[in-house]
């Protein structure tokens, strides 16, 4: 199973957008990862205004945590990761700078 | 990266409160490791009843030990040491600035590889390895 966490900022992604992106990020995965990588599960906190800030600024920016099988290659990673992020703005409008999005192996421990 | 997610009791902090802290954050990452000023995210959570912390770093969720908590996430790959003195140096100003004693303070820094990370459309580099350019950059609203 694939698991994102998603820190959103306040009026940056509207809620109806959740179910087009969760089925976005999933079908990318199932395409770079394979059918290995199983359902993905999705959870969502918005951060309020005034609340989230990036370099001491106020935010606009996502940050989209995700979880996936141990044993993911570099490249594949990466062109994981791109793909993900490429979905995410055409679907939210949002810039490539508005997103940091990450894949970390599921057994890491931090 | 780094992520810095502050949890804080519902109402305790000011707007101009969490935007000093927000930048002494960025003052300490940055005068410490020499990462990217724009790199620094802070947000501020809210615990209500019932607020669980995810790991976003690692699995489960973090269990916050006292009522204000530092849970961040940073590119692996400096030393130890490195990483207390930051988090040392964000908790000190954390409390002064909330105005709390420092008991009630506390945190933790995880950590993962920089590759693991895609931001600006690029995949993190090492701490260290910063092409030039990611400086040139004012600090981004968004």
């Amino acid at each position: 199973m694939v698991k994102f966490d998603c820190i959103v900022q306040e009026g940056c992604v509207d809620e109806t957008l959740r179910p087009k992106l969760a089925t976005a990020l999933e079908n990318v995965c199932l395409d770079v990862l394979g059918a290995t990588a199983g359902p993905a599960e999705f959870s969502w906190v918005v951060v309020k205004k005034g609340f989230g800030f990036r370099g001491g600024e106020p935010s606009n920016t996502s940050l989209v945590r995700g979880r996936i099988p141990d044993g993911c290659d570099r490249d594949t990673r990466e062109r994981l990761l791109k793909s993900m992020a490429d979905e995410w703005c055409r679907l939210t409008g949002a810039t490539a700078h508005d997103l940091v999005i990450s894949a970390r192996d599921e057994s890491w421990a931090g | 990266m780094p992520v810095y997610r502050c949890v804080i009791p519902e109402g305790s902090l000011t707007y101009d409160q969490r935007a000093e802290i927000a930048t002494a954050f960025t003052d300490v990452h940055c005068g410490l490791s020499a990462a990217p000023r724009n790199f620094v995210q802070v947000v501020f959570l809210e615990a209500t009843a019932g607020f669980e912390l995810p790991d976003t770093h690692g699995s489960g969720t973090i269990k916050a030990d006292t009522p204000y908590f530092v849970a961040g996430g940073n590119r692996g790959g400096r030393p130890p040491e490195l990483k207390a003195k930051i988090l040392a140096g964000l908790l000190k100003r954390f409390s002064a600035i909330a105005g709390v004693p420092t008991n009630q303070v506390s945190g933790r820094i995880s950590e993962a590889p920089a590759s693991w990370t895609m931001e600006a459309g690029k995949v993190l580099p090492e701490p260290g390895e910063e092409p030039a350019e990611w400086y040139e950059h004012a600090a981004v609203s968004g």
